[in-house]
């Protein structure tokens, strides 16, 4: 039994962790050529113990969050006996532990005085990854061969800090603008290579023992912190359920989703029953075991204190039950797991942060706004600008509303549950710049928040143009037939929808999931979903619904209506302002009629 | 030789550093005055005016040039008492000043409201036309919807106009229409228009830097000629000066101009006075520049005598304010200074912060009803502050205080005061050490190579151990390292630049354009030049820089031209290979196999218009000075120790002093660690010397 060590030394070490985590997710954020990693932030960063546990993530999308270790332990498995120094390893096998194939996880194994102590891990959803169609995202994959990603389950991409090039040629011969992924390969490398350097002087400064009790320790102290949150909990069995938007033709009435949770103060165990769900399907949406249980432990974080520890520590505390073989975290080969960090993700992210609304008002999140619209779209074409130049790329104009919280209103930039707001979003003169289109505009959508005591986010419009050559948009939006549900009295918010215009001016709705070619003259609108609120929206402070109705969110019409507030003056020349007597009056009739 | 003045008024003190004859440094403080800052600015004058055996209004009159560095801006952004001022904007994009960039803190944490646009909904109105990317006309200005919207703006008597349309940086027609209409129907309206005031691409920074700038303008106006009335009143015949956010300053009718120059100017001026430390001392052009306040901890970069320079500087918190836009000194912030609060969480692990007690109630010892444990308390119970002659003796404390919120917490964990004191010690020092980490790995500045110079009331606790952990040999803490904006004013030159959106890139070099760009800026430095009043004979020093990065890439990086105007293809090639550089030196990756492309291009002129106080001549002898006084502190080093105690005014230059010590300053104190040690240098600055022995 050696002696405990000095918690101000564990927090100085927890500190430096922490900071090199960081330093990975700044040179990957910065270095990275495709939108999808620099600007939606799909990626993420971490440190992963030599015996395969995750010790430090940065803040990074918690779709990422659960799952390195796994990918670790095969590299590992694959390898046993032949890693060393030098060596780097790309995994983005969904049947591995990684999200989905898109993701390219970078693995650098880092050795101290010849002991594997940590690998560093960097993800990152690439733009293009060979697939059949020009997106890395496919709904309507009937298996992994129809999808036809390349896969690798643990491939050797470095020996010695040298390129093997065998591997890098054959993404190169099979990948779309093979340039921009070798750019976002070096990014991706570049971010787990500084994190061996700074572990290696972590390690020689702190001495190998030391940093072993280290990562014990703070995994004691990070279950701690677990403990003590969940024993603050109530004792409840939370069953929530919710469903996807409908596949045309294939899954017509979309996916029922089930999340059960069992919630235990006294053992402080937290169990999640995912077992309740439909067999595999044949398309796109099936998800992996790390992105299904990713979603479902990030909506739990959601629900717990902003600032504990996410690491292998505080997971001690979960607890999951998976189905032998289902559309939520059990695929079976060869089912496509293609949209496992977005669709059915999106809709576990809120099913579990909702369920938590059920211990009573103060606990969880009304549901956020999903699914990738017409501005989140998948883009390619030929660039008349330059010479036909092809070009495919995520783009990241408007967003989805979030979910109000017990104490808060939604986010604006919320995008979708599984990025929770961490993206940047495009300026539209370098997205027009970069691409041969333009937006004619981009607004938020009044009266399309879930009303609350605290307001889901309103829902964003916008409309797009090519400005040359046909320009192809793959939209696999999954939020346009449910829309974010309210919580504890909170009102559902609105679901969006794709439109498009033609030259003539005519509208026709595009289905949820739709690869749509436009010609120039035809304009794409897309309308994005609004979050759902929180708590009754008569409870809202009149002052709240006066900004909302300055700013234009909501109209004076709802704020009537909905959350009985009434105004005097006007918003134009600034003399709008809360008559108090008759929002009072209104109030007390709306409870009344409410309570008969 | 006349002297001269530099003034910052911060939140709470106003700082007046004067330069001599003789080219010594003297520092005033005052409580700033924020109903009439000049108040303030004299009882700061007068205090030093006392120690030169002058009055106030003799020192102004004796003064050839006073600086200013004033944050009458920024608090008017934060508290909300800007103009009332209308957004333009192009048809279909009024929600750009709400929508922003996106970002957010924390993937978790749903507590916090979205913020607000700069300029709400009401106030923002839609003009029909549009640009397009390469400059076209695209629809062209609706003449009557514009004079319409105008003539509302003057009904509804509007203080200032923002406009901001997409793609003016390509065809400003639209824009300089509607300046006119602006001139024409509401005379007298101040208003800023996008391309001239920053021609950048990316429509949310512009109109954030537009609507600031107009916002600030009415206001501006008002102070600083006001202020320059009041010192010409006072007796002042010499050059006002208003310092700004590129670590320069400029002629009071500049900044009325763009006032937006002014923000945060007061934090810019910390690497200057870093830069001059370090040249002074001979000790290099990469400087570290630490400034450690009550609230917050500020560090600055220097890099090869060079500022380094952002267009990511936000008003309030990054995502949750509003972004500059400008190209600003790059300084960090965060929350860490004396007021940080010291807690134990559920895990039973000591923390620190983010909670901070501010400097009201402030730390328990200050005896206002603070009642949580703070890093000064910390700083108290470890015997570092003497209660009696804290900030000079102005504001005496009671340790007893201290002792107990510290002594409480403590007993949580079973450890002495002194233990625990020293880990909140510790614990603070890991949060500035990642913040300076983070702007040097940024930056690809390795601080083993690098010099720092602390400043701020608060520095001298613990930028020894802060130092040495980093790994970085030196620390230069001047002795009037509380006022270290106002130091950086007396070593500040006139800072100008002007910038031009052009893009392209190495696939298709448009050399014509690019080489017309850098015409149209060298020709606007020149003219600002010319317009300068004192300047001739000066000197001037020119850069180009171009905002550049690889194909693909969202974010650019500052790549220094290495020549005036692009020849041929061999420039272009070397203009490629600064920038792969610049990306390798900060991503530690190149690409030569991808395209470079360029965006904004920038020249920045620095125009000397007074030198940098002279370095003494003197040559400092060392000795080992007598202490002061003993008291006993405690160290993690060594426990308890009787601590020899030195009062700064009274050594001399070449005073070397070993570890444990301390060095009492009137407004600040340095605490020398156990084997390390201090010397007083000939320029009057500290040179802490935080290399382990042996190392």
């Amino acid at each position: 039994m050696t002696a405990p060590l000095d918690p101000v030394l564990m927090s100085v070490m927890a500190n430096r962790l922490d900071g090199i985590v960081r330093e990975m997710t700044n040179t990957l954020l910065r270095a990275a050529r495709s939108a999808v990693i620099s600007s939606a932030r799909d990626f993420s960063c971490c440190l992963v113990t030599g015996d395969d546990q995750l010790l430090a993530p940065a803040e990074g999308l918690p779709v990422h969050i659960f799952g390195c270790h796994i990918q670790t332990a095969n590299m590992r498995r694959y390898h046993e006996g032949d890693i060393r120094k030098g060596d780097a390893y790309l995994d983005n096998d969904p049947y591995g532990g990684n999200t989905h194939p898109a993701d390219h996880t970078f693995m650098v194994p880092v050795f101290h005085e010849g002991e594997h102590l940590f690998t560093s891990v960097a993800k990152c959803h690439m733009a293009d990854i060979g697939n059949s169609i020009p997106s890395s995202y496919f709904v309507l994959a009937r298996d992994v061969y129809h999808e036809g990603a390349l896969v690798f389950p643990g491939v050797r991409i470095q020996r010695d800090f040298r390129n093997i090039e065998d591997i890098v040629r054959m993404c190169r011969a099979r990948i779309r603008v093979p340039d921009q992924w070798y750019g976002d390969y070096l990014a991706g490398l570049g971010s787990a290579r500084v994190a061996e350097r700074r572990l290696e002087e972590f390690c020689t400064k702190y001495g190998a023992a030391t940093v072993k009790r280290f990562i014990a320790e703070w995994f004691d102290y990070s279950e701690r912190r677990m403990i003590d949150n969940i024993r603050r909990l109530p004792r409840a069995q939370l069953v929530n359920k919710g469903r996807s938007d409908p596949l045309e033709g294939i899954l017509p009435g979309g996916l029922e989703l089930t999340v059960k949770i069992e919630i235990d103060p006294e053992e402080a165990m937290i169990h999640v029953d995912l077992s309740d769900n439909p067999p595999c399907v044949d398309v796109g949406l099936n998800t992996s075991l790390g992105a299904a249980t990713s979603a479902v432990v990030g909506a739990i974080f959601n629900a717990l204190e902003k600032d504990l520890p996410r690491n292998a520590g505080s997971f001690r505390r979960l607890r999951f039950t998976y189905a032998e073989e289902s559309v939520v975290a059990a695929p079976r080969f060869p089912h496509s797991c293609s949209m496992g960090t977005t669709n059915v993700s999106e809709r576990l992210v809120n099913i579990t942060q909702s369920a938590f609304a059920q211990l009573g008002d103060g606990h969880g999140l009304a549901e956020g706004g999903t699914g990738l619209g017409a501005g989140m779209a998948v883009i390619s074409g030929k660039d008349h600008r330059r010479g036909g130049a092809p070009f495919v790329n995520r783009m990241m104009l408007s967003t989805n509303g979030g979910p109000a919280s017990p104490v808060a209103d939604g986010w604006v930039n919320y995008a979708i549950p599984v990025i929770a707001g961490l993206m940047y979003r495009d300026s539209i003169e370098v997205d027009e710049l970069k691409h041969p289109l333009r937006v004619n505009a981009l607004s938020l959508v009044q009266d399309s928040a879930g009303a609350g005591r605290r307001r889901g986010a309103p829902a964003q419009t916008i409309d797009l143009t090519p400005t040359g050559n046909d320009v192809t948009a793959v939209i696999s939006c999954d939020g346009q037939h449910t829309p974010p549900r309210g919580v504890a009295g909170g009102q559902d918010g609105t679901a969006g929808m794709t439109l498009r215009i033609g030259a003539n001016g005519d509208e026709a709705r595009l289905p949820n999931v739709v690869q749509v070619t436009l010609r120039k003259g035809e304009v794409l609108r897309g309308r994005d979903s609004a979050g759902g609120g929180y708590g009754r929206p008569l409870a809202r402070e009149p002052a709240r619904v006066l900004h909302d109705v300055l700013e234009g969110w909501e109209s004076r019409e709802k704020a009537r209506d909905v959350y009985g507030v009434v105004f005097t003056g006007e918003i134009d020349d600034e003399t709008l302002a809360v008559d108090e007597a008759a929002t009072l009056a209104l109030r007390r009739d709306k409870e009344n009629t409410h309570a008969a | 030789m006349a002297y001269r003045i530099s003034v910052d008024t911060g939140g709470t003190f106003t700082d007046v550093v004067v330069l001599d004859p003789d080219g010594q440094l003297h520092i005033g403080k005052a409580l700033t005055t924020h109903e009439r800052i000049f108040d303030g600015m004299q009882a700061a004058l007068a205090v030093v005016a006392s120690a030169l055996g002058l009055t106030g209004p003799a020192l102004l009159d004796a003064s050839s040039t006073l600086v200013y560095g004033t944050t009458r801006a920024t608090n008017a952004v934060v508290t909300k008492r800007t103009a009332r001022t209308a957004f333009l904007t192009t048809q279909g994009f009024r929600d750009t000043l709400t929508l922003k960039e996106g970002g957010k803190h924390g993937p978790h944490d749903y507590t916090v409201d979205y913020p607000d646009p700069y300029i709400p909904r009401r106030r923002s109105f839609e003009i029909a036309e549009r640009i397009g990317a390469d400059g076209e006309v695209v629809l062209p200005l609706d003449h009557a919807q514009a004079r319409a919207v105008i003539a509302l703006l003057a009904e509804r008597r509007f203080e200032a106009v923002a406009v901001s349309l997409l793609w003016s940086i390509a065809n400003p027609a639209h824009e300089l229409a509607l300046g006119a209409m602006i001139e024409e129907h509401l005379p007298g309206v101040p208003y800023t228009l996008s391309h001239q005031l920053v021609p950048i691409l990316r429509e949310y920074r512009r109109a954030s830097a537009t609507a600031i700038d107009a916002s600030l303008k009415p206001l501006m106006q008002a102070h600083l000629t006001g202020m320059e009335a009041d010192l010409r009143a006072a007796g002042f015949r010499g050059d006002l000066l208003v310092s700004t956010s590129a670590g320069g300053c400029q002629h009071v009718e500049e900044l009325v101009a763009r006032p937006i120059h002014t923000l945060k100017s007061g934090p810019a001026m910390a690497p200057v006075a870093g830069r001059a430390a370090s040249a002074a001392e001979r000790m290099g052009g990469n400087v570290i520049v630490c400034d450690t306040g009550g609230t917050t901890f500020d560090v600055g970069l220097v890099r090869d005598g060079s500022l380094v320079y952002t267009r990511d500087s936000w008003l309030g918190q990054r995502w949750l304010g509003d972004i500059i836009g400008t190209s600003t000194v790059d300084v960090r912030s965060i929350g860490a200074g004396g007021g940080s609060i010291a807690w134990r969480d559920a895990g039973g692990l000591l923390r620190v912060g983010p909670q901070s007690a501010g400097s009201n109630p402030g730390p328990a010892c200050y005896g206002r009803g603070g009642e949580h444990p703070t890093v000064t308390d910390a700083a108290m119970v470890l015997g570092y502050i003497d209660p009696g002659f804290f900030n000079g003796g102005r504001l005496s404390l009671d340790p007893a205080a201290s002792a107990r919120v510290i002594g409480s917490l403590a007993e949580t964990f079973g450890q002495s005061a002194d233990e625990t004191a020293a880990a909140i010690m510790t614990i603070a020092n890991e949060l500035m050490i990642k913040a300076i980490g983070e702007i040097t790995v940024n930056e690809g500045l390795n601080p083993r190579e690098s010099v720092i110079v602390a400043g701020g009331g608060a520095a001298g606790f613990n930028i020894m151990p802060i130092a040495r952990e980093l790994g970085c040999d030196t620390v230069i803490l001047p002795r009037t390292a509380s006022a270290l904006s106002a130091c950086g004013m007396q070593a500040s030159d006139i800072v100008f630049e002007a910038t031009r959106s052009r893009f392209t890139d190495t696939a298709g070099f448009d050399v014509a354009a690019v080489n017309a760009a850098l015409d149209a800026i060298e020709e606007e430095l020149e003219a600002f030049r010319r317009g300068l009043r004192g300047a001739s004979g000066a000197r001037v020093r020119t850069e180009l820089l171009v905002e550049a990065r690889y194909r693909a890439q969202v974010w650019e990086l500052d790549t220094r031209l290495p020549f005036s105007r692009i020849g041929g293809a061999a420039d272009i090639a070397a203009l490629a290979e600064a920038f792969h550089q610049t990306h390798e030196r900060v991503y530690a990756v190149r690409d030569e196999g991808s395209a470079v492309e360029f965006v904004n291009w920038k020249g920045r002129i620095a125009i000397t218009l007074f030198d940098a106080p002279p370095a003494p001549d003197a040559a400092a002898t060392s000795h080992a000075p007598t202490p002061d006084a003993r008291r006993s502190c405690y160290f993690a080093e060594t426990g308890r120790v009787e601590t020899a105690i030195f009062r700064g005014p009274a050594l001399a230059a070449g005073a070397a002093i070993a570890g444990p010590a301390i060095i009492e300053e009137p407004t600040t104190t340095i605490v020398v660690t156990p084997g390390l040690s201090a010397t007083l240098s000939a320029a009057g600055n500290y040179i802490l010397h935080c290399a382990p022995k042996g190392a």
